[in-house]
């Protein structure tokens, strides 16, 4: 979700196999540098494969140009590297989040084959998807300070995960501003 | 021994280090007729010589100055059939980079890659170096850029420089008149003035080639009249 | 429109296979109700926006049934079976009224949707209901069924295409059910549970394409009830 010169992502810790829990303290979403997060929902091993490659890919760009990735030219190479497998995809559907150079927010989503959708305000992905969309679309107002995004973004999050039997068991949530990142931990319902 | 016993073969070296082959190729670049190119404050200026071997050629087909990417432009002196194989692949690369990362290609990686495929022509075998150099210039995110590619795949950024048969001259008509501040329109007039130095016979505005980049970022191959416009400011 | 579906593979015929075309008893037309309970009020809220694939029939269709000063019956789902069902509530109801010589109280009306759902259990109405009133003491209640009858009694209920959208934001706004002891939950009065109402309709209208066109706003208090109509997104 997007703010006045921030930008949140927040995600549920949550790994299971349809009805059984695996564990309770996945990482989902990934520092690709201090201004751009990448979020991965869906099959984990995916997750995990998906941002290696990217890890890799973005460390060759900044050897070879010299400079951080933007987030929209981030979104651009996650969206090509993801239809390289159209015809056996990788079963994540990312999000892209950043601050561009002017510290504007650019916010991207995208399904697994990657098509491309960008929001001024909010994307949501994942198992309650429909659920934060409600949320978000409720409580969701223009150019919030880093703390009103904060509380709308955990709220919105929890909301929707307690009403999700696949989401759940702890959230975290990054808020990324010019000063830089800062990071929280929100305690959900356990179960 | 000397050095032209090791210059039959590519790979291998001579006693004092050399590559004799790509000297060799230097020797068909400096062959070649002139291109110089000059970076100003907001842009940066592409041009050469058209030398024609017969009054008969229809020079309005020729053209030197290359468009690669909508912001990145090149122009060669040497062989010219060497540099219609490089300007394709760096015309290739620079989609593929847009088709991945939908952003224009700095003009730096633009030469990275083209530097690294005549590289692989010096060390490779059954193949020979390209003999050509080439002049690259482009206005990126980071400003205007002008890089000169050698035959080795060796690649240097300019200020202003100039190629092929009278670069000597050139250079140091360059370097004298050459300003950290200069403005595009003056880069015009004095790569114009730079040609006209070495050149045999009269300067027209069919024989020479210009390219422009300004910081509206779109590189353009300057038609026959805006030419003889420029041509008529110099006089 | 008569729904003979996609053609499915007629088994043990003469050569194996044959595609037929099947008759589908169910269609989806959307829509959403929602009720919001007080201390002593109940407001049941339904969109009018009935759908068929991605046409819109008619924008002004009432899902509501209004059964007695004190209880009303809302539905989603599908619309002919809304109909049927409506129906049948409703003389039910008169022959409460005739053989009992009183109005039916809200828990007999649930439970008797119930019984009237479960008879259905083979062959469902197709339709996500709602019912809401006043009990005898006066406090609102809603109690929320499945299409077979299932049902449960609580303060707060959507049911219907957006109840994804706005369940979570009721459980929120409503149970204060993400904080962390519960203090300062707040006791809604009927202004703001209908303010809360209406944004959570305008938001789910956003994202669900069958959610839109008006909203009608039943409030129900020991004064009667009255109806509120608020225009949603039309697209």
């Amino acid at each position: 979700m997007s703010g006045d010169g921030c930008v949140a992502i927040a995600s549920d810790t949550r790994l299971g196999q349809q009805y059984q829990t695996i564990a309770m303290d996945v990482p989902r979403m990934f520092k690709m540098h201090d201004r751009l997060f990448l979020g991965l929902t869906g099959l984990y091993t995916d997750t995990q494969t998906l941002y290696n490659l990217f890890k890799f890919k973005l460390s060759m760009y900044k050897m070879r140009e010299g400079r951080e990735i933007s987030p929209e030219t981030f979104a651009n190479l996650v969206s090509s590297t993801l239809y390289e497998k159209r015809f056996g995809p990788y079963f994540t559907e990312p999000i892209v989040v950043g601050l561009d150079k002017d510290n504007k927010p650019y916010l991207c989503g995208m399904d697994l084959l990657g098509a491309l959708a960008c929001e001024p305000d909010f994307v949501t992905l994942g198992t309650s998807t429909e659920m934060l969309l409600g949320a978000c679309e409720t409580f969701y107002r223009e150019n919030m300070n880093e703390d009103q995004l904060f509380e709308v973004v955990s709220q919105t999050l929890m909301m929707a995960t307690d009403r999700d039997c696949l989401s759940g068991w702890g959230g975290v949530v990054h808020i990324i501003s010019k000063e830089g990142i800062t990071t929280k931990t929100i305690k959900t319902r356990q179960d | 021994m000397g050095e032209s016993d090791y210059s039959f073969s590519l790979t291998t070296f001579s006693p004092s280090g050399k590559l004799t082959q790509i000297e060799y190729a230097l020797n068909a670049v400096a062959a070649g007729a002139t291109s110089l190119g000059i970076k100003a404050s907001n842009g940066i200026v592409l041009a050469t010589e058209k030398r024609m071997s017969s009054a008969l050629m229809d020079e309005t087909t020729l053209q030197k100055v290359a468009l690669v990417t909508e912001n990145v432009g090149m122009v060669y002196s040497g062989m010219g059939p060497d540099s219609r194989v490089l300007i394709r692949k760096a015309r290739k690369n620079a989609q593929t980079y847009y088709q991945t990362y939908r952003e224009s290609i700095p003009v730096s990686q633009v030469v990275r890659q083209i530097a690294s495929v005549m590289q692989e022509y010096t060390q490779s075998g059954g193949v020979r170096p390209f003999g050509v150099s080439l002049l690259v210039a482009g206005y990126d995110y980071e400003g205007p850029h002008l890089y000169q590619v050698d035959p080795s795949g060796s690649y240097f950024a300019w200020k202003a420089s100039a190629i092929g048969k009278n670069m000597v001259n050139a250079k140091t008509f360059l370097e004298k008149r050459y300003s950290d501040d200069i403005e595009l329109e003056d880069a015009i007039h004095t790569s114009i003035l730079t040609l006209k130095e070495g050149f045999e016979g009269q300067v027209t505005a069919n024989n020479i080639e210009l390219g422009v980049v300004g910081d509206d970022k779109v590189f353009r191959v300057l038609s026959a009249a805006e030419i003889k416009d420029y041509l008529g400011e110099v006089e | 429109m008569m729904d003979f579906g996609t053609p499915v593979l007629e088994p043990g015929s003469a050569n194996g296979t044959k595609q037929v075309p099947q008759f589908n008893p169910y269609q989806d037309n959307g829509g959403t109700v929602a009720s919001i309970a007080g201390d002593d009020y109940v407001i049941v809220a339904a969109d009018t926006r009935f759908t068929l694939g991605y046409s819109i029939p008619t924008r002004k269709i009432s899902r509501v049934l209004k059964i007695n000063d004190k209880v009303m019956l809302g539905t989603a789902g599908m619309q002919a079976d809304t109909c049927a069902l409506h129906k049948v509530i409703s003389t039910r109801m008169r022959m409460y009224e005739h053989d009992n010589n009183k109005r039916m109280t809200f828990n007999a009306v649930s439970q008797m949707l119930s019984t009237v759902l479960y008879y259905k259990r083979f062959f469902p109405y197709y339709t996500f209901n709602i019912v809401a009133g006043l009990d005898d003491k006066g406090e609102g209640w809603v109690c929320g069924y499945d299409a077979i009858g299932s049902f449960e009694q609580r303060k707060i209920v959507c049911n219907g295409a957006g109840t994804k959208l706005m369940q979570p934001v009721f459980d929120n706004q409503v149970d204060w059910a993400q904080s962390w002891d519960g203090a300062g939950k707040p006791n809604l009065s009927l202004e703001q549970a209908t303010d809360l109402m209406k944004d959570a309709f305008t938001s789910a209208a956003e994202r669900e394409i069958t959610v839109g066109d008006t909203l009608q706003i039943y409030k129900i208090t020991k004064d009667g009830i009255q109806l509120e109509e608020f225009e949603l997104k039309k697209d």
